[in-house]
């Protein structure tokens, strides 16, 4: 009877302390100071606005007129585990692709998106011994490319239906972190990769494989990277969401005016080859580009591609996902 | 008379049985008042009834099942591997001390490198294949099998060996097969066992590089990259009870078929 007793008593308390505890979703009555502005992107040229502004220290000092403490930077090697460290409350603000914003979205994520980043910038690569003439050609290969629910997984997955070709039946798509792929096709264990830039320019210059697709001719113009901020932030420090653009496109002016600084500033900060990178910003088909109102059309079009895909369970609305308000403010 | 000691037995059963039914009861209680009044984000923390209606959904795709045929080939790959390579070099350590001192150093230096960080070589050398996801849980299972069973070796008694070569038996396969391996098997046994547990540990990360379309550590992460965390648990919880079922079969059949001379040496 004694452990049923210790028991009962152990819910009761339980059931108390749930019922005195503040609900974690409780809204505080005046907006605290941030005092760590934490920022979350990947190891790509899409992002190199974000590497920009931290390491000439624009974030800093653009945002501590604002009240903003510190302004620190993590990095992740794809946007799901992005987003999920997001969800979990250990972000503020994503540099992410728009793919796997969604799926968080979907799952009760408090952000919308703000502005863009950029749009294309993905390479479909391909070892040289394979005969490439279209995407039939890619019958029966595997591909590595990002996990599942991102863009790359998303675009890479749907041009191939377009193409009558089923994904996982007639290609083998393989979801796994960049570096890995990198490493499958350079070992000849992969047919193929896709990729954002640099890792396909890594594979070219090592003489491993050839470009034989830019994602933009997979699907035209489509947005890739945006920038992704709180519900918390946006609604209590709306001036910092503002600032935030402002200083994005203001990297995003210096790096298309110093693109040579600007590889080796990305090359140093993320370990990369400096000739890789330099190599990937003159031969991608991206561009960098903030305006979020004409991301609005191909972010809702992912929306759809992921519902049908069975990625997320409901479609989601232009408001669920956009606050178009700051750029226009900006 | 019968039918009554039988319904004696099975309430005898359940009341040696009910600490633990209410152990479970009581966590499930706990985990949806945290989850409901507590945390309240399905992300953090999906509740119970959540993760239930996940599993009904994920048995209505059907996936389960392939999942858990593909994780048991990976699995499979590995501990028989594992089997394979560990039980004779243990062998060859603890009955010949030359080759001990040989090849105890190279044990060494690669037993304690944690099972993922042969991933990248896992990719290189067997490519996105079952075997590759074998190879990772090979590298978790091999070394408490091979551990153990040197230690088995190194345990025999000295008066059993002689004993038997005094009674004819002289061969050194003979003196391995029936009086050294008989009296090491406990230890190896055991070492098998935990094996199986550090093996099946391995099994999620051995998956989570694209090895397979399907497979349970598979469908972990990619549930897990659609921020669908209520099917991550379903596939967490079908992870445990599989490893306590592979503990089980150990702990009653394998020790019971092969150990039953030890029973009443201890309890």
């Amino acid at each position: 009877m004694r452990i049923e007793a210790i028991a009962l008593i152990a819910i009761a308390l339980l059931l108390l302390t749930a019922g005195c505890t503040q609900p974690s979703g409780t809204t505080p009555t005046t907006a605290a100071p941030v005092k760590d502005l934490r920022i979350g992107y990947q190891p790509s040229t899409h992002q190199m606005a974000e590497i920009t502004a931290m390491e000439k220290g624009w974030w800093q000092q653009d945002l501590a007129p604002l009240g903003v403490g510190n302004v620190s930077d993590k990095v992740f090697p794809s946007g799901p585990p992005e987003m999920a460290a997001m969800q979990a409350g250990e972000l503020d603000v994503a540099y992410v692709g728009a793919a796997p914003v969604l799926t968080a979205l979907a799952t009760g994520l408090d952000a919308r998106i703000v502005a863009g980043v950029n749009t294309q910038g993905s390479d479909l690569v391909v070892r040289n011994d394979l005969d490439y003439t279209g995407p039939q050609s890619l019958k029966g290969t595997t591909i590595a490319t990002f996990p599942a629910g991102s863009i790359q997984d998303t675009v890479l997955k749907d041009w191939l239906t377009r193409n009558n070709l089923t994904p996982d039946k007639d290609v083998f798509i393989k979801g796994m972190a960049p570096g890995d792929a990198v490493t499958a096709i350079i070992a000849g264990k992969v047919e193929g990769i896709f990729l954002p830039t640099p890792s396909p320019s890594t594979v070219v210059n090592q003489g491993k494989g050839k470009i034989v697709v830019h994602s933009g001719e997979m699907y035209p113009n489509h947005t890739c990277c945006v920038l992704v901020v709180s519900g918390k932030l946006i609604r209590e420090h709306p001036e910092i969401v503002r600032q935030i653009i402002a200083t994005n496109d203001r990297a995003v002016a210096w790096n298309k005016l110093n693109r040579d600084e600007a590889a080796e500033i990305y090359a140093k900060k993320t370990s990369a080859n400096v000739t890789d990178v330099k190599a990937s910003l003159s031969e991608w088909d991206g561009d960098w580009a903030s305006d979020p109102n004409v991301i609005v059309s191909p972010v809702l079009d992912y929306a759809t591609i992921q519902y049908n895909l069975g990625y997320i369970k409901k479609p989601l609305t232009k408001e669920e996902i956009f606050d178009l308000t700051f750029y226009q403010k900006s | 008379m019968d039918e009554v000691s039988t319904i004696a037995g099975k309430v005898q059963r359940v009341k040696d049985h009910w600490p633990g039914i209410l152990a479970i009861i009581l966590t499930l209680i706990a985990w949806h008042c945290y989850a409901i009044f507590l945390i309240r984000n399905r992300f953090l923390l999906p509740g119970p009834v959540d993760v239930f209606f996940a599993f009904i959904a994920l048995l209505q795709k059907g996936v389960l099942l392939s999942d858990f045929r593909v994780s048991l080939i990976h699995f499979a790959i590995g501990l028989g591997g594992a089997l394979l390579i560990g039980i004779p070099i243990g062998i060859v350590m603890g009955w010949n001390s030359r080759m001990d001192a040989f090849l105890n150093p190279i044990i060494e230096i690669l037993r304690p490198i944690p099972p993922l960080a042969w991933i990248p070589f896992a990719i290189i050398w067997f490519g996105f294949t079952p075997v590759s996801a074998g190879f990772v849980i090979f590298m978790g299972a091999v070394f408490p099998i091979l551990i153990n069973t040197y230690t088995g070796f190194r345990g025999v008694s000295r008066i059993f060996v002689e004993a038997g070569r005094m009674l004819g038996c002289t061969r050194t396969r003979d003196q391995i097969r029936y009086i050294a391996f008989p009296a090491a098997l406990p230890s190896v046994i055991s070492g098998i066992r935990i094996a199986t547990g550090v093996g099946w540990m391995c099994l999620v990360a051995a998956e989570l590089f694209g090895v397979s379309n399907n497979g349970l550590g598979k469908d972990l992460w990619f549930f897990y990259d659609l921020h669908q965390m209520d099917s991550v648990v379903v596939y967490m919880i079908l992870l445990g009870l599989i490893g306590l079922v592979i503990d089980m079969i150990f702990r009653y059949y394998i020790e019971g078929r092969f150990l039953k001379w030890r029973t009443g040496e201890v309890a």
